[in-house]
């Protein structure tokens, strides 16, 4: 099928932009990201596919998984793009870091193009450029291609800045979304290859480009922050099935369910949860995925439905089954306390401890909250009331 | 020890009934068997009159002997006395 030109189609309430495309799509000149509209206009012929990031992410998963088998740390932005440091399984995998590439490749168990260098981005270069390695168990010898430290610059040089695209970061470590400005307007300007854009003096490109440029120069000259690569963790999941149609508060009310769930699945073993992934599998065909990090770990199920709850309006068709998972687990041992905690929170804590000795020892209503009503009114009984205060002290 | 307490949930600033003994003109003598040394503030609220349930009370904010400062009324359907804060 991938020889044939396909893209996967714009997903259901998002951008009219087409997602990633087949070898054959590339030739002609369609690439991930394009408008619809032209995407179709250089290629009538195009098939599109509904995405099914759900199904995506679990396969990448597995991927992922079989690289953190073989002792990588991983780094993984995006689906389809992993990096690790070779050198530290050369002790075990190795002499040689073309055995480890292969061996992680054996691991990874599918076709792959894989390759090895200095920087990430010289490493994708080089991926980038190389035939697909077969699947495990072939009977094919070709070695990996690995980049030998200081020859990143002369790999590089003759390379397209398009390579550029996507891949540069900003100062947080973010990938910058330009839409190929950076890359376009180099273009333009006659700057065609990453030899050419590390050529021109810094001053110039932050001139002209600022601080994205900036990035730009020193990945085309062969230089990269360092890898930042993920803890390995355990699967941790919840699905349940809608009736037809379910929309609104029945979504939400699903969604409480799978938060308890998670959090009632022994599996967690008290971990508080970092940051969650939910995902719907559409009644239409293909799936639609939204992730919530949380600012600090939490085990708390309103702030759980706090995080994740927003992202239940970006579902834009109806769905047949909704699942939630737990991307990121904090350390064993319970949340850790901050360093320098909010005076307010400590309160908090301590006055939800005390709200819970004083209904123990004097019953569940001696503790209650003045909630004002109506103080303004001339009738003193309608001025406030009383109602259950939780154990949060809120 | 164990002390349960048991209170209706929404109880705050509920009237309470109590025994005035009125003088003459109507101003109340004696609350809950205290002398009034003062009557502060008196005032009338009519509210609810537009159903089969109207609220018609005379209030009165009084100083007792005692030293205490209370707020009690007489509601002008039933004729009853009630302290109220």
């Amino acid at each position: 099928m991938l020889t044939e030109p396909v893209a996967l189609a714009p997903e259901a309430g998002r951008e009219q932009a087409i997602g990633e495309v087949s070898g054959a799509a590339e030739a002609f000149g369609i690439r991930a990201g394009m408008a619809l509209s032209e995407a179709l206009g250089r290629c009538p012929r195009l098939a599109l596919i509904p995405p099914d990031p759900g199904r995506a992410a679990s396969e990448w998963e597995l991927v992922l998984r079989g690289l953190e088998g073989i002792g990588a740390a991983v780094e993984s932005d995006r689906i389809g793009e992993a990096y690790f440091e070779v050198d530290g399984l050369r002790g075990i995998w190795g002499p040689s870091r073309e055995n480890v590439l292969i061996r992680a490749g054996r691991a990874i168990g599918r076709p792959v193009r894989i390759a090895g260098a200095p920087t990430r981005f010289c490493a994708l270069a080089a991926a980038s450029t190389a035939r697909p390695r077969p699947r495990a168990r072939s009977k094919a010898r070709r070695l990996p291609r690995v980049i030998a430290a200081g020859g990143e610059r002369e790999f590089l040089s003759p390379l397209p800045v398009s390579l550029l695209d996507g891949r540069v970061r900003d100062e947080r470590g973010q990938v910058a979304d330009d839409r190929g400005r950076l890359v376009g307007t180099l273009e333009r300007l006659g700057v065609k290859t990453l030899g050419e854009l590390a050529g021109l003096p810094r001053v110039a490109v932050a001139d002209r480009f600022g601080a994205l440029g900036l990035r730009a120069h020193e990945l085309a000259s062969g230089r990269d922050a360092p890898l930042r690569p993920r803890l390995p963790h355990e699967e941790l999941i919840q699905a349940i099935g809608l009736p037809e149609a379910a929309f609104g508060t029945q979504l939400e009310r699903a969604l409480e369910l799978l938060i308890e769930r998670l959090l009632a699945d022994p599996r967690r073993r008290g971990r508080a949860i970092r940051s969650l992934r939910l995902e719907a599998r559409l009644t239409s065909g293909g799936s639609w995925g939204a992730d919530a990090v949380l600012r600090s770990a939490s085990d708390s199920p309103e702030r759980l439905r706090l995080a994740i709850g927003s992202k239940l309006g970006g579902l834009a068709a109806p769905a047949a089954s909704l699942a939630l998972r737990a991307l990121e687990l904090a350390p064993p041992g319970g949340i850790q306390p901050a360093l320098d905690p909010d005076p307010a929170e400590v309160r908090r804590e301590r006055l939800g401890e005390a709200v819970k000795q004083v209904r123990a020892a004097a019953g569940r209503d001696s503790v209650l909250r003045v909630l004002e009503v109506d103080p303004g009114s001339r009738v003193p009984e309608r001025w406030a009331t009383l109602a259950p205060l939780n154990e949060a002290g809120r | 020890m164990t002390i349960r307490v048991d209170r209706p949930v929404s109880s705050l600033y509920a009237p309470r009934a109590v025994e005035v003994r009125p003088g003459p003109g109507g101003k109340p003598e004696l609350v809950g068997g205290n002398r009034v040394d003062s009557v502060r503030e008196e005032w009338l609220v009519e509210d609810r009159w537009w159903t089969s349930d109207p609220l018609r009370r005379h209030y009165l904010e009084v100083v007792l002997s005692t030293g205490r400062n209370t707020v009690i009324f007489r509601d002008l359907v039933s004729g009853r006395w009630f302290e109220q804060r």
